[in-house]
């Protein structure tokens, strides 16, 4: 029996409240919770600083600035940054994977349309009012089960009723006493969202004065997302992508950034339990990627192409799985851009089906209008 | 009854005598635009943009060429270049100007509409134009015509530098314009195609809105009539030269929006918005967005009419739709209570508490080119990304939410109690007392017995606070 959030708030203990949202515990114990991390990536992520490709010397040429000295091994035919330590010890336990040479089918350039294409997943910027993820929630009956790192709540997860957020104010809340009185007055005058609120803010377990660096919220969400009746996904943002100049190598500025990415997938991994980890899925998302050749600046330019980081337990294998268009110049989309050769939201339409055990085809259907994606499920995720 | 101070204005202060007829109150506020009582300096837009010109040319024509190889030094650079040009200080003094009209002036009824237009035909989060030209396109372009014609309203925000550069306009090139065939297009690889943002929104946002039934096709055929119209660019200004009409863009031909026939050229632009503004659905969109604004978050027929038949019977006369919507606001006050966005009930917080707020004008002209604002001078921009609405930064542009369920999850309902506590640090020295409490209650709520011995639950003057700005009665209005 599905028991509905409101239903539940007016039969249970405050204890048990937080987060109950879908089923509770008789439905925890059937069946292994599973999570859907997202984090989105603002500015443009260049895949092939990431991830680059090797001993392609038109690009080594193309890119003599801006070039990493020192990399880390994944592949034959890729490397990594060396700021993602955390994704190549993840990598050796095949517990990290890539895309690459992928993008949401966007190839307009502007940050600000293309951020909100890759959120709310559709192809005419601002036509959306809701996200692809909460749109994919929606479907699947998770109703406050949503979990954002921001203020305000990012389209990607509207869509949905009844999600959190968590961003540290940085200050205490009132005493109790004085909330509780808030909270008679809210269900004398018949406020029923705002008591709902409230009783949620006076059970989470998350502090209000804590910092608000990523990994920080990171650890505070690993834990939410590690408790059996917590939220089942969550959603970062990470800014900054937009390295106009001085891009650097190894130890610039795309470099402080992936490193910030790096960090929130440290603090998963080391915070969450175990059994939480293995049954997650942690999805990067950008708007973009970045031109081939550096600038007059030592930077990139906006791109398309683009990659998808993916990491924890429910990766198939540690893989780069790509359509490699090449980066010969008739190969390069408009003869300056990594191609995309995979429409990325198959990749999202596939971790949903599969984190969210629901199937492709209504995802497709009902999140993404229909569009012909393939199902990558079982090459990327463990089903 | 009473609540309608705070629905169609920002509620009664203390030292304001309880108005007698509420209704022509409101309605006499609405026929002229006074001067703006801030009594600070104020900065015209086009000197606010020159600031933006030399924050992008110094940082993409200088500084990044400059530091292309020290991450360190670009960005110290860059602080230092921000600081020159303000980037961190003008946005707080047009909040402070802002919320001056709420609280302070005489017109506080004028104000509340100025915040929905502005927000009506919203500039979103968008390269820097928060920094340095949201607010003065809201008192320069928007404040102005609020008691002209919705007509020229729209005309002038689509011309406007502000909203050309947010929707792109300049991007957009008639694909057999004149640039169309230059020589550089086919080197560059950049053929000329339209950009379909502003006319997209010209049509759903600013106008007619969906329901109209407009089609792929209509937006396309108004985005051909749009091309042309761009900033002025040049080497030295870069994308911050004034609006023109570039006909070298201009996509020639006969067009069709809607069922019309339209010629190509400069004045066309003016024929349709014309059309548009006449189109039923227009003055249905405005009725809509104005009730729910005021009164509930769905409008029924009933509401709307009478700002309909206003908008029709004055041709759209801004001060006549505004009156017929404060009377309908009022026949359905006590009927209909809205909650209150995050930044109105903040100016409500900050008018009843007789709070400093905002910054004073003696804090705000202090302020020096070049030096890094302080903390007080700040404030106002830090205290609206924190309350989670900030005015001149919403994500879209479609402008912050009006329905009230989009302002109710735990992060920002922690945010109100949490500022609604730190107000207190704001608060004067000579109102915290009881008699103080019971003179904002008595002018504001017309169940002044009640709230009080809700608040007297406490003793304390700061957890009076919190409890009457959370209080559901005061959430509403």
């Amino acid at each position: 029996m599905k028991i509905t959030r409101r239903d539940f708030l007016k039969t249970t203990a405050l204890t048990s409240l937080y987060f109950a949202g879908f089923g509770g515990q008789t439905y925890a114990d059937q069946v292994k919770k599973k999570n859907l991390v997202i984090i989105m990536l603002r500015g443009g992520m260049d895949g092939l600083c990431a991830i680059p490709v090797k001993g392609d010397k038109n690009f080594e040429k193309l890119r003599s600035k801006i070039n990493l000295d020192r990399t880390l091994k994944l592949t034959s035919d890729f490397d990594l940054h060396p700021a993602l330590k955390t994704f190549k010890n993840l990598w050796d336990q095949n517990q990290s994977s890539a895309v690459h040479a992928t993008n949401i089918p966007y190839t307009g350039r502007s940050h600000f349309d293309g951020q909100n294409l890759m959120e709310s997943g559709g192809k005419i910027p601002y036509q959306e009012k809701t996200g692809w993820l909460g749109r994919g929630m929606k479907i699947a009956g998770l109703t406050g089960n949503g979990l954002a790192l921001a203020l305000p709540m990012p389209l990607l997860i509207r869509g949905v009723p009844m999600n959190n957020n968590y961003f540290p104010v940085g200050h205490k809340l009132p005493y109790p006493s004085t909330l509780k009185m808030i909270q008679e007055a809210y269900k004398e005058y018949d406020e029923k969202l705002l008591s709902e609120n409230l009783e949620i803010i006076q059970t989470r377990e998350l502090s209000n004065t804590s910092s608000d660096h990523s990994w920080v919220l990171a650890s505070n969400a690993a834990n939410e997302l590690s408790k059996p009746n917590g939220p089942k996904v969550a959603v970062f943002e990470v800014d900054g992508f937009d390295t106009h100049a001085a891009q650097g190598a190894t130890d610039g500025a795309h470099a402080d950034c992936l490193r910030d990415y790096d960090n929130i997938i440290k603090s998963l991994k080391s915070s969450m339990s175990k059994e939480a980890f293995d049954n997650t899925l942690v999805l990067t998302l950008t708007e973009f990627g970045r031109t081939i050749k550096q600038n007059s600046s030592n930077g990139t330019e906006h791109g398309y192409g683009s990659a998808i980081l993916i990491a924890g337990g429910l990766v198939k294998k540690a893989q780069v799985h790509t359509d490699w268009p090449g980066l010969k110049r008739k190969e390069l989309f408009e003869g300056r851009d990594l191609n995309s050769t995979i429409d990325s939201r198959a990749i999202y339409a596939s971790a949903m089906s599969t984190v969210f055990d629901v199937d492709f085809k209504k995802i497709t259907k009902e999140v993404f209008w229909g569009e012909n994606l393939p199902n990558l499920s079982d090459k990327l995720f463990k089903v | 009854m009473k609540n309608f101070f705070r629905k169609v204005a920002f509620g009664i202060s203390s030292n304001e005598e309880v108005p007698s007829d509420p209704l022509n109150w409101a309605l006499d506020q609405v026929n002229d635009v006074p001067e703006l009582s801030w009594k600070g300096k104020i900065y015209s837009e086009k000197e606010l943009r020159k600031h933006y010109r030399d924050w992008v040319y110094g940082d993409r024509k200088v500084l990044r060429k400059k530091y292309k190889d020290n991450k360190t030094l670009y960005k110290t650079h860059k602080d230092i270049l921000r600081h020159k040009t303000g980037q961190k200080f003008w946005e707080s003094l047009e909040i402070s100007i802002r919320h001056n009209e709420g609280i302070n002036s005489s017109r506080p009824v004028l104000a509340k509409l100025w915040m929905f237009w502005g927000n009506f035909f919203a500039i979103s989060e968008k390269d820097f134009l928060a920094n340095y030209s949201t607010g003065p396109y809201q008192r320069e372009i928007i404040r102005p015509n609020l008691n002209q014609s919705f007509e020229k309203m729209v005309y002038e925000v689509t011309t406007s530098w502000a909203m050309i550069h947010h929707l792109d306009n300049s991007e957009s090139a008639g694909p057999k314009s004149v640039t169309a065939r230059e020589e550089w297009r086919r080197r560059k690889k950049e053929p000329a195609t339209i950009n379909e943002n502003h006319a997209r929104e010209l049509l759903e946002l600013h106008t007619v809105s969906p329901k109209a039934g407009y089609t792929q096709e209509d937006v396309i055929q108004l985005a051909y009539i749009m091309t042309g119209w761009q900033h002025k660019w040049s080497k030295k200004n870069l994308e911050t030269g004034n609006v023109w009409f570039n006909s070298e863009y201009h996509q020639p031909g006969m067009k069709n929006v809607l069922g019309k026939e339209y010629k190509r050229g400069k004045k066309t632009l003016a024929t349709i918005i014309k059309d548009l503004v006449n189109h039923p659905n227009c003055r249905d969109f405005v009725a809509e967005r104005l009730c729910r604004f005021l009164i509930t978050d769905e409008p029924t027929k009933e509401m709307k009419q009478p700002i309909i038949d206003a908008f029709v019977k004055s041709d759209g006369f801004l001060p006549q739709i505004h009156k017929a919507a404060i009377k309908v606001a009022f026949d359905y006050n006590d009927k209909f209570k809205k909650f209150q966005t995050p930044e109105n009930w903040f100016i409500q917080v900050a008018k009843l508490g007789d709070l400093e707020w905002p910054p004073s004008p003696q804090t705000m002209d202090s302020y020096e080119l070049g030096t890094k604002p302080t903390r007080k001078q700040r404030s106002p921009e830090r205290l609206l990304r924190n309350i989670g609405q900030h005015p001149f930064r919403a994500k879209q542009p479609n402008g912050w939410s009006d329905h009230s369920d989009d302002w109710i999850s735990p992060e920002l309902l922690i945010r109100r109690l949490v500022y609604a506590k730190l107000s207190h640090s704001f608060s004067k020295m000579q109102n915290n007392n009881e008699d103080y409490y019971q003179n904002i209650v008595e002018k504001n709520f017309d169940n002044p017995d009640k709230i009080m011995k809700y608040l007297k639950q406490k003793s304390r003057i700061v957890e009076k606070q919190t409890l009457l700005f959370n209080h559901p009665e005061f959430l509403r209005s």
